[in-house]
């Protein structure tokens, strides 16, 4: 039993230890000491978070790893500095709609005035967001909406951009001298709305044409599967593959480049470090690039003027996409 | 024989000791968090605590009723997913909330009763036959509704029916609590019961403690084995509806990774991984740990790693503590003999 309590304490030490070295955010986490004696510093973190700008804004986004998603949180702590209030990212580790659910649950019991969300579908949290709502919270959509009524929507208009990359390809393919084919698509999975509609948009630019569409296979995300499923098209022979969200994009373009020389004309959505790399090294011609941190700002922006009580009417607000080429690449961010 | 006061016989009760630790552990830990962030404390966040929790109770009780038994389930996680999907399917397509309940819920029993056959009437490792089960059952949820994941659960039967299932299982409030909590508790009530007042649960103790004794004593093993896993698959069943009423959908994912906050759990409250010990109110005091550590961490603003890390950590020194302390058990023992 002793042992056990001596056990229990250690874990606590370490605990007190891990979270307060590493916890983001100013709560004044950086004067608790690596003690168990939390009690006697707290006194001075709690006044320093009530006195470091009194509007809290929660931002929760599908996963805390995605770059796209890092590059919001960018844009929105920018926007914060400027406004002089706080954002805190409080995503999920992984996409998962309980655990979303959760976080927003967390962020309107910890008191925040607004919430950026990017949902990961447009049906599960919205219950959860209705709740928030009656609590007083101010929405704001960024990325995906949900079906729940929110100040303001800022995000890309998935099926034009979607769209764009088609017309990109068809355009690379005509250079060619390549009228018909088959083309592949690699996806997430089919229910991100998101992806989801880029996809329509993209085969939408093919109508008409003599190119033949498959049937999209799903990566979940995973840029390996992706590789895996892109290098079977090649395989098969097709003319071009198309990415339909980041993972899927790195892995079409290493498949690519794990294929040489096969001709393979690759299209993605999203940019990334990778993704930069392999347009510059020829193996993917373009991606279209979302702005992710113009949503951050915006949506920081539009939950400022919300909690100050302009109306702002549930406006969507398309950020559009860049095409990203070989010739911008460089200078891009 | 002195005779003992009613506080030192509570204690001696086996397994008691390490349910206490898990106990006073957590209100340390609740109380550490709460200092840092007095949100913590608040009214809003002990209700969704107590909600959140209720699912790694439930897992936590059907894993730790197979770890009783010396066995493990690493089918729950995706038994979860499959219930999430066929409930939701099932609603999305017209049937009333209650037959579909009572459909996945049969369904979730003959995944349980397949492994209780595989483990205990062919002797299949645990391991490998619930892994093989978690595949067969991930791949159900994924092919419920061909590889989507579901509308929403109102959509055909009407959003009446659809509100009284979600406020059920979820977003209802009875005496001020969450139903979920609520239900947890009653099927933790039902199955603590069952463990320690009844001969089935001192069955799934002797199987755990040494089988071979426990054949020799007439205890049919086979079935004992059947029951704990075909709880288990109620469990994880019923965290399914709980994750269904979150959502008011189905999702494909539900559940991933569960069977391993049930081990945690289980764990942390004392349950001996290694079968024969530990008391279902340990288990209660390792989801609420695991629980406690999940909203404190998320209510400071730690990143998701350092969860991670600080649940890892807690568990590995929980299971070496508990090995510790039985070695040095049967220490005691050679000495004494």
């Amino acid at each position: 039993m002793k042992r056990k309590i001596v056990a229990m304490i250690s874990c606590l030490a370490l605990l007190t230890a891990a979270f307060t070295g590493c916890s983001n955010g100013s709560k004044g986490t950086a004067q608790t000491a690596a003690n168990s004696t939390a009690s006697e510093e707290s006194a001075g973190s709690k006044e320093e978070t009530k006195a470091s700008g009194n509007i809290k804004i929660a931002l929760i986004t599908m996963d805390q790893i995605d770059q796209h998603w890092v590059k919001m949180n960018h844009g929105a702590q920018e926007e914060a500095k400027k406004k002089n209030v706080k954002v805190d990212f409080i995503s999920p580790d992984t996409k998962d709609d309980s655990k979303q659910i959760e976080c927003v649950n967390n962020a309107v019991a910890n008191g925040y005035k607004a919430i950026m969300v990017a949902a990961n579908g447009p049906d599960a949290i919205s219950s959860a967001l209705k709740d928030a709502k009656s609590a007083g919270v101010k929405i704001v959509y960024v990325d995906s909406p949900a079906n729940v009524e929110a100040e303001a929507t800022f995000s890309t208009n998935n099926a034009a951009a979607g769209k764009k990359a088609g017309e990109e390809m068809l355009k690379a393919l005509k250079a060619k001298g390549t009228t018909k084919g088959n083309i592949g698509v690699v996806n997430v999975n089919a229910a991100t709305q998101s992806c989801v509609d880029r996809e329509k948009g993209f085969r939408s630019a093919f109508e008409g044409s003599e190119f033949k569409i498959l049937d999209t296979q799903y990566c979940d995300g995973d840029a390996s599967k992706a590789q895996s499923i892109a290098e079977n098209y090649i395989t098969q022979g097709v003319v071009g593959i198309f990415g339909a969200q980041e993972g899927s994009t790195t892995g079409t373009g290493n498949a690519v480049k794990a294929s040489k020389n096969s001709g393979v004309i690759g299209v993605g959505f999203d940019s990334s470090d990778s993704i930069k790399d392999l347009i510059n090294d020829g193996y993917l011609l373009c991606t279209m690039a979302q702005k992710p941190e113009i949503m951050g700002a915006k949506g920081v922006d539009a939950c400022v003027d919300a909690i100050n009580g302009k109306d702002l009417g549930g406006k969507v607000t398309d950020t559009g996409v860049t095409v990203l080429n070989k010739d911008n690449v460089d200078s891009a961010k | 024989m002195k005779d003992k006061s009613a506080f030192k016989k509570f204690l001696e009760i086996r397994g008691m000791g390490a349910s206490l630790t898990a106990f006073i552990g957590l209100i340390i830990i609740y109380i550490a968090f709460g200092l840092i962030n007095e949100k913590v404390f608040s009214g809003q966040n002990i209700l969704n605590l107590l909600r959140s929790m209720s699912k790694y109770l439930l897992i936590g009780v059907g894993q730790s009723y197979v770890m009783i038994t010396g066995n493990i389930d690493l089918s729950l996680g995706s038994l979860v997913g499959m219930s999430a999907m066929m409930v939701s399917t099932l609603m999305v397509g017209g049937v009333n909330p209650v037959a579909a309940i009572l459909i996945t819920l049969v369904c979730g029993v003959i995944i349980g009763i397949l492994n209780g056959f595989l483990v205990g009437r062919f002797k299949l490792p645990p391991f490998i036959a619930t892994l093989g089960t978690m595949f067969v059952a991930r791949g159900i949820a994924y092919m419920v509704n061909n590889n989507r994941n579901t509308d929403n659960i109102g959509s055909r039967i009407g959003k009446g029916p659809a509100d009284a299932f979600q406020q059920f299982f979820y977003y209802g409030k009875t005496f001020g609590v969450y139903n979920t909590f609520w239900i947890a508790v009653v099927l933790f009530i039902l199955f603590f019961f069952l463990l320690s007042k009844t001969r089935s649960g001192r069955h799934i103790y002797a199987i755990g403690s040494n089988v071979e004794a426990a054949k020799l004593s007439g205890v049919n093993v086979f079935m004992t084995t059947v029951k704990a896993y075909v709880i288990s698959s109620i469990c994880a069943v019923v965290v399914g509806f709980f994750l269904s009423a979150q959502a008011g959908m189905g999702n494909m994912e539900a559940g991933n990774m569960y069977e391993m906050y049930g081990v945690a759990a289980g764990v942390i409250g004392g349950v001996s991984p290694l079968g024969g010990s530990g008391l279902l109110l340990g288990t209660f005091a390792g989801a609420a740990v695991w629980q406690t550590l999940e909203n404190g961490l998320n209510m400071i603003g730690a990143q998701v790693g350092i969860q991670r890390i600080v649940i890892g950590v807690i568990v590995v020194l929980a299971v070496l503590v508990d090995v510790v302390i039985r070695s040095g058990k049967k220490i005691k023992k050679i000495k004494k003999a």
